[in-house]
């Protein structure tokens, strides 16, 4: 095993947190209206227009873009060293299935329940991502049960179980789909197709807090998870426990899944792409890998967020359809780039 | 796998079903010609057949068709997304009216090889919902009811016209869906609604017909009234799920109304009622006339335009 290159580890990450934090700074100041900054900043806790465009409609989706985007990259790196299969992406596990079925039953049987928080006073929160994220745990239940045997998860297992119970969830959904009234299905499907759309900075907090927390818990197993790409063999022989590690990294990757799917529905292609353009670009030491796969995915969904609102204007695109649309190419760019320097080309 | 050998099914069944039929039609070929067996493929056609008079000919309307009364209980020929060919050429009808645009036309097509004969009618304008009853009153073979039933819309409309002709115009957010936010555009017919209403549609500029609106477009654009699809539990208190954006009109001035009927979304023989519906909503005032007349912030006039 290579020593860390701490120099590099700090390098790539304050370079990667630095353009974070202006990605960020840039989109919450870019959108399909003009936001005057003036304005808004002496306003700016009235009920100014500018500053309720800057405070309420875009700072916690920003925020909340960036906490799904490295939440979904960092789990798309574990699940990939996990399952030893560099197609494992956070939509595959069957966790997302869940979390979509238990929203649209929210949707379905209780659309504009709001919750209050501490009796009204700090705010209401949806019942929609509640039902999600209770989707995505009985899912996730149901998931481990099916790969767990003799105290180990089988990569096999659990991706074929994911897979399938994901499409099983796909069958119920459409099938609601094609009962509910034509208005509601439509609103079903937008739902679906996932958006970054919210206001309150309470599940936007929430969100980070769970996902900083997913995060830091799974970049402390950076060393046994590059010890796990060797093989389960070759990781016992050097000290990891193969069946508790993927447990743990199971578990804890499918609640940061269950929670991000049960606020932005299902978006796609960060958590597939991000881990490999960042393993083609810095190589595949998870201690380093992780962090900045997670600030990578902060910055791409970001950027992608803000084209999504500004690209169609007034209409806002689904953020899926852009994540795929720029991610794509530039990742099979990398890809053949990468194959043609292996070969010496 | 098990989709793929169902679609080769059914192809076969209609092959043997479009050699079955097409032999006994083309018999009495030339003695149809008024449609006596109509499968309707929208909620609206279904109403606008029963506005017609010529309910008793439906023989099959979508799941989706709720409206009048009547049509509950006639045989169901699949949703409105996706009838079903074989219970639509079981049911032999001799018309089939789906609404382009909404009905697939892959499928129209299919209908059209099994030797039924189908009409797709426009409704993305007023115009167009208008001469669509024409067109189908002429097709059942009575002209008139059609012009009938234009006129009893044009004097609703006239009617709302009237109502409102005082009051500044508001301009307006009609929203179909909240979660994400999903508002009426234009090039649809209740764009057209809403100007008629004596609203102007926020969204009114945009190139679709119904579109995800980003939040801080709705608070840039500081509608004065907010129009929005009213389900479940919550809709006696629209303005909450605004309560933070308190910096548009609609939501200061508790402009936040919920609606819940099919009345104003199908591009049927309701209309009119339709509009009423969306004028008592931007300009409740030019409507209580009679009820509060002197109380304050009831006046419907113009002071404002």
């Amino acid at each position: 095993m290579k020593v860390l290159d701490r120099k590099k580890l700090f390098l790539v990450n304050s370079i990667l947190l630095a353009l974070l934090v202006l990605s960020a700074a840039a989109c919450t100041l870019l959108g399909p209206v003009r936001l005057d900054l003036s304005q808004a900043l002496t306003h700016l806790f009235s009920s100014n227009p500018d500053a309720e465009i800057l405070l309420r409609a875009r700072l916690p989706r920003v925020l909340l873009g960036v906490a799904i985007g490295g939440g979904m990259a960092a789990c798309g790196v574990v699940l990939q060293a996990l399952l030893g299969n560099p197609l494992a992406c956070p939509q595959m596990l069957g966790v997302s299935g869940g979390a979509s079925l238990g929203g649209i039953l929210g949707i379905i049987f209780f659309p504009n329940w709001l919750l209050p928080i501490a009796s009204g006073r700090l705010g209401e929160i949806s019942w929609i991502p509640l039902a999600a994220f209770l989707g995505a745990l009985l899912s996730m239940i149901l998931v481990y049960r099916f790969s767990l045997f003799h105290g180990r998860l089988h990569p096999y297992h659990l991706l074929l179980s994911g897979v399938i119970l994901n499409s099983f969830i796909a069958a119920v959904i459409m099938f609601l789909n094609s009962i509910v009234d034509f208005y509601q299905a439509q609103g079903l499907l937008f739902w679906l197709m996932g958006s970054l759309s919210t206001r309150a900075y309470l599940t936007v907090g929430f969100i980070w807090l769970y996902i900083l927390v997913g995060f830091l818990w799974l970049w402390s197993k950076g060393v046994s998870l590059n010890l796990i790409t060797l093989g389960e063999d070759a990781a016992m022989y050097l000290g990891v426990e193969p069946g508790a590690l993927q447990r743990q990294v199971f578990i804890a990757s499918s609640l940061m899944i269950g929670a991000m799917v049960s606020v932005s529905g299902m978006i796609g292609f960060v958590g597939l792409m991000v881990p490999h353009v960042m393993r083609l670009l810095i190589g595949s030491d998870h201690r380093l890998l992780l962090p900045a796969s997670f600030l990578a995915g902060g910055i791409f969904l970001c950027w992608a967020d803000t084209f999504a609102r500004i690209l169609l204007a007034p209409a806002e695109l689904p953020v899926g359809i852009v994540t795929a649309f720029f991610g794509g190419p530039f990742f099979l760019f990398l890809l053949y780039r990468e194959g043609r320097r292996s070969l010496g080309l | 796998m098990i989709c793929r050998s169902r679609f080769f099914a059914s192809r076969f069944f209609l092959g043997t079903l479009i050699f079955v039929f097409g032999l006994a039609w083309s018999g009495n070929a030339a003695s149809e010609s008024i449609p006596r067996r109509i499968v309707s493929l929208a909620p609206s056609i279904t109403e606008t057949v029963f506005a017609l008079g010529f309910g008793n000919r439906l023989v099959g309307v979508t799941s989706h068709c709720d409206y009048p009364a009547e049509a509950k209980r006639l045989p169901k020929i699949g949703d409105f997304m996706s009838p079903s060919l074989e219970v639509i050429a079981a049911k032999q009808p001799d018309l089939v009216i789906g609404v382009a645009g909404a009905t697939d036309p892959a499928r129209a097509r299919e209908i059209e090889r099994l030797g039924i004969k189908i009409t797709l009618v426009s409704v993305s304008s007023v115009s167009e919902i208008l001469s669509s009853f024409k067109h189908i009153a002429a097709l059942l073979g009575d002209p008139d009811a059609g012009a009938t039933l234009v006129e009893k819309i044009t004097a609703q409309f006239g009617k709302v016209k009237r109502r409102i002709a005082p009051a500044p115009r508001r301009s307006t957010l009609l929203a179909v869906g909240l979660r994400p936010l999903v508002a009426v555009g234009g090039k649809n017919f209740l764009d057209e609604l809403i100007t008629l209403a004596g609203g102007e549609n926020i969204a009114g500029n945009a190139s679709q017909p119904w579109l995800n609106l980003p939040d801080e477009y709705v608070v840039a654009k500081a509608p004065q009234v907010i129009i929005q699809a009213g389900m479940g539990s919550d809709a006696s208190r629209p303005t909450r799920q605004w309560s933070d954006l308190k910096s548009i009109p609609a939501v200061k001035e508790r402009r936040v109304y919920t609606y819940n009927s099919d009345k104003i979304l199908r591009p049927g023989p309701r209309i009119g009622e339709g509009l009423e519906e969306i004028a008592r909503l931007i300009h409740p005032e030019c409507f209580n006339v009679g009820k509060s007349r002197g109380a304050r912030g009831s006046r419907c006039e113009g002071s404002g335009s």
